[in-house]
């Protein structure tokens, strides 16, 4: 898998848990099930480490999909974007493997295939 | 949410009678090959990582000799559960510094349909809260008769 795909998937998956975090009726959920939720800055800093590892390419434009459409990277699953439920056509699925990050033809988002 | 739905997402593949790890980092990571090694999932970095981060967050090791690591990842398409037990107990930065025995792992995907993540922890960590429940679930001989325990209590 694409290195850059690697460091995109990881850095959606921590803003998703920093914004469950901040949220104030998720994190009530948590903690009434005796979660303790002390290391957001610990998430904070990570997030950052992480996002001095992407190419600024591919952070200004998974900035502007988040902006957008709240996920920049979606998964493929049947053959559909995730996203915009486009086809995504087999010769790109036949290239997954390649060292590439792939964008969805019809709605932008970068693709993933979980 | 009832304990039958929760147990739907786990399986016999996705249950590790007895961990190897001594130290939190090889037990998370023991955990995830099982996963990968149980489900179709790929993806072993991302969700490590997931792993990592939600204990930077606060241990999730929050009942007596028990741990529920949890978390939502792009790397897995639907809500997986792992069960472990480590019957000589893994320092896992518990509240009360107790080792954990029991682990129930949950990975559930971004978009989590009906929160059945969250609902599915619920109910976990509310029946696990008994330490007779505890004790049995440690002494159960296989998946079968774990889950059987767990559905009986
Ligand atoms: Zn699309």
């Amino acid at each position: 898998m694409n290195q850059q795909l690697q460091l995109l998937v990881a850095i959606q998956d921590l803003e998703q848990m920093i914004r469950d975090t901040e949220d104030e009726t998720r994190a009530r959920e948590f903690t009434e099930m005796g979660f303790t939720l002390n290391g957001l800055d610990n998430l904070k800093k990570s997030l950052i480490e992480l996002e001095t590892q992407l190419d600024p390419r591919h952070r200004n434009y998974y900035r502007k999909l988040t902006q957008k459409f709240g996920h920049a990277v979606v998964p493929v699953i049947g053959n559909l974007c995730m996203g915009c439920f486009a086809n995504i056509p087999s010769s790109f699925v036949s290239v997954t493997h390649e060292n590439k990050v792939l964008h969805c033809e019809n709605c932008g988002r970068i693709l993933y295939w979980p | 949410m009832t304990l039958t739905e929760v147990l739907k997402h786990t399986s016999p593949a996705l249950f590790l009678s007895e961990l190897q790890a001594t130290d939190k980092q090889s037990a998370l990571e023991e955990i995830v090959g099982g996963l990968i090694a149980g489900t179709p999932i790929t993806n072993r970095d991302t969700i490590l990582q997931m792993l990592q981060s939600r204990e930077q967050l606060g241990s999730t090791a929050v009942g007596p000799g028990i741990a529920f690591p949890h978390g939502r990842t792009l790397a897995v398409r639907q809500l997986t559960i792992l069960i472990a037990r480590a019957a000589r107990g893994i320092p896992f930065d518990s509240i009360d510094g107790a080792p954990t025995h029991l682990f129930f792992v949950l990975i559930a995907p971004p978009h989590d349909s009906g929160n059945q993540y969250i609902r599915s922890l619920a109910v976990l960590t509310d029946k696990l809260q008994s330490a007779e429940l505890r004790e049995k679930l440690m002494a159960a001989p296989d998946y079968d008769g774990f889950c059987k325990t767990l559905q009986e209590a």
